[in-house]
């Protein structure tokens, strides 16, 4: 099991930089290497990075194949309005599944996929079920929900073709202090808007466990799709009043009024999201302890709070003040 | 390591009130003051249902019905799946899942919510779940206590016919099924749930008949339960039939 070479693709994200901190302190890692077209936000010792454009096909499938990976964890997806737009989100979404997935095919010693999946991928249909479970059918309905589908299907039919088990992790939203969500930056505004009419519940889950729940598929060898998500619930409402900010209750079609000053103020609310603040989003994460030997360590309420915890500017002292502050120190 | 580094981040974050900073966080937080001081850390269970919204309609529950509650000692810790006898028009699932719920102190669901706005994420908060079986075994694999109604019978002590494919569910999950009588009339606040011991087949099938026959036996067993209940009465001389409902 020890001198694993595992790939992060992915590893410039916030979730990528700390799936690859953790893997860094994994006694069963030997190699660790990622690439993105971003740098990672972190400081790591071990991992080696390959800053490459998804689209240069070819030096992807140099790097891959050079370093012949074990295990790769795909986490290079994009969520719409996260930090692009929903049309770039689904062609980066492709673009690096087909690009990283295809280029790991080839690699003789890979045995293992772990893919960064959506909670969304159960969409929310009139009927749907109110906490689905790993085997409930996947009828996504947002295009974020669509993203994820696809991405499980590329990332099976590689593992079929490949001989290699594959293991989705169907994440809940995702918050954490650097981690770009249109969710996160919605309910942090200083006034925000809620379904008058159903308000229902959502969980979320926080980005550290996000990242160990990616290192505990990686270690296990997770070969089927599994749910992950903060344990409890909270509704908009409730985030709302937590939060201390002014709650905006909408009917209807004033919805695409509120999404264009959103979007205008700097909080774009792409369908998923409004799917969630209309329909609600539960899934049930019974089987992440069974399958993964973790669970969430903060709940749906606790990783809200710390949403609202986060500084907007952090303001730092200097340890010795210039010399203009000398006078006013004293 | 990157975990230590995160949490470290977070504790200077809850250090640093950058509230303190923000006029408009100011002004919000002292406009959203009443309202968090009346309902100050609000939450909901992974299932929506909102245990708070339930206690503040207890109250009002309890000056429409009067219920008295037995055998619930008999019910698992566990999930279970209770089934009882509906009046039509009636909200019977409802008011015997409050009823269980305050007497057992645990959240007990209902099954039976719409999916649709207003209603449907209204009945969710009250601990609604929709009517399907996969939902069911969702909840009773989940360890809840879930309230499902036979079909509506106009005569409240006649049991209706129970749906084969909704304990199909328990079947599936291995939960425990019992049966709960339920006795309450349209004139009088006074009402009754009477739980018995968990339904025993005495054919173990393989095949689908396995949930027709629970199913037959569970309506059986509620007719029973109503038999030997016999039937509400007002109590004033005349007029005794109006406790019929």
């Amino acid at each position: 099991m020890k001198g694993r070479r595992v790939l992060v693709t992915g590893m410039g994200s916030e979730l990528g930089s700390l799936v690859a901190a953790m893997l860094e302190a994994e006694p069963w890692v030997g190699e660790l290497e990622g690439i993105d077209v971003d740098p990672p936000r972190r400081r790591l010792r071990k991992a080696v990075f390959h800053r490459i454009d998804a689209n240069n096909r070819s030096h992807v499938v140099d790097v891959v194949s050079r370093f012949n990976p074990h295990v790769l964890i795909h986490i290079a997806v994009w969520e719409p309005d996260a930090r692009v737009n929903t049309r770039h989100a689904v062609a980066f979404t492709q673009q690096a599944a087909t690009s990283f997935l295809g280029a790991a095919a080839e690699c003789p010693a890979l045995e293992h996929i772990v893919l960064r999946s959506a909670a969304s991928v159960y969409g929310r249909a009139r009927g749907a079920l109110t906490r689905p479970d790993e085997s409930a059918p996947i009828n996504p309905t947002t295009e974020f929900g669509r993203m994820a589908a696809r991405l499980e299907v590329i990332a099976n039919d590689v593992g079929q073709r490949a001989g290699v088990t594959v293991g989705a992790l169907r994440l809940a939203p995702v918050l954490g202090p650097h981690v770009p969500s249109p969710l996160g930056r919605l309910l942090r505004l200083p006034v925000v808007p809620f379904s008058a009419l159903a308000d229902p519940p959502f969980a979320v889950l926080r980005d550290a466990d996000a990242a160990q729940a990616l290192v505990a598929a990686a270690r296990v060898g997770l070969a089927e799709p599994v749910n992950v998500v903060a344990p409890e619930a909270i509704t908009a409402w409730q985030a709302i009043l937590r939060g201390r900010r002014l709650p905006l209750p909408l009917l209807g079609p004033e919805w695409a009024l509120a999404r264009r000053i959103s979007h205008f103020v700097g909080a774009p609310v792409p369908d998923h999201v409004i799917e969630l603040l209309h329909r609600g989003r539960l899934v049930d994460g019974g089987r992440a302890l069974e399958l993964l030997g973790v669970t969430p360590a903060q709940s749906t309420p606790e990783v809200i709070d710390r949403l609202y915890a986060w500084p907007s500017v952090v303001h730092v002292r200097p340890a010795i003040p210039a010399p203009w502050q000398q006078g006013l120190a004293s | 390591m990157s975990v230590h580094l995160a949490e470290s981040s977070s504790r200077s974050v809850t250090e640093i009130p950058s509230i303190r900073r923000d006029p408009i966080a100011q002004v919000v937080r002292l406009a959203t003051r009443p309202v968090s001081v009346v309902w100050p850390r609000p939450t909901v269970d992974h299932w929506g249902r909102d245990q708070r919204l339930v206690e503040a309609i207890a109250p009002w529950a309890n000056l429409r019905w009067d219920v008295s509650v037995g055998g619930e000692q008999l019910l698992p810790r566990g999930g279970a799946l209770i089934i009882v006898n509906t009046r039509r028009f009636a909200l019977t699932p409802i008011s015997t899942a409050f009823a269980l719920g305050e007497s057992l102190h645990r959240p007990v669901r209902f099954v039976g919510r719409p999916d649709t706005v207003p209603f449907g994420p209204l009945l969710r908060r009250v601990g609604g779940l929709l009517a399907q079986p996969e939902e069911i075994a969702g909840a009773l694999r989940d360890g809840q206590l879930v309230v499902l109604g036979a079909h509506g019978s106009a005569n409240p002590r006649y049991a209706g016919a129970v749906d084969p494919q909704l304990v199909g569910a328990a079947i599936r999950e291995n939960a425990p099924v019992h049966v709960a009588a339920t006795l309450s009339t349209m004139v009088s606040r006074q009402a009754r749930v009477e739980v018995v011991a968990a339904l025993r087949s005495r054919k173990k099938r393989r095949g689908p008949l396995a949930e027709v026959e629970l199913a037959e036996h569970a309506q059986r067993r509620l007719q029973d339960l109503l038999d030997e209940l016999g039937g509400t009465r007002t109590g004033v001389p005349g007029l005794g039939w109006l406790g019929e409902g």
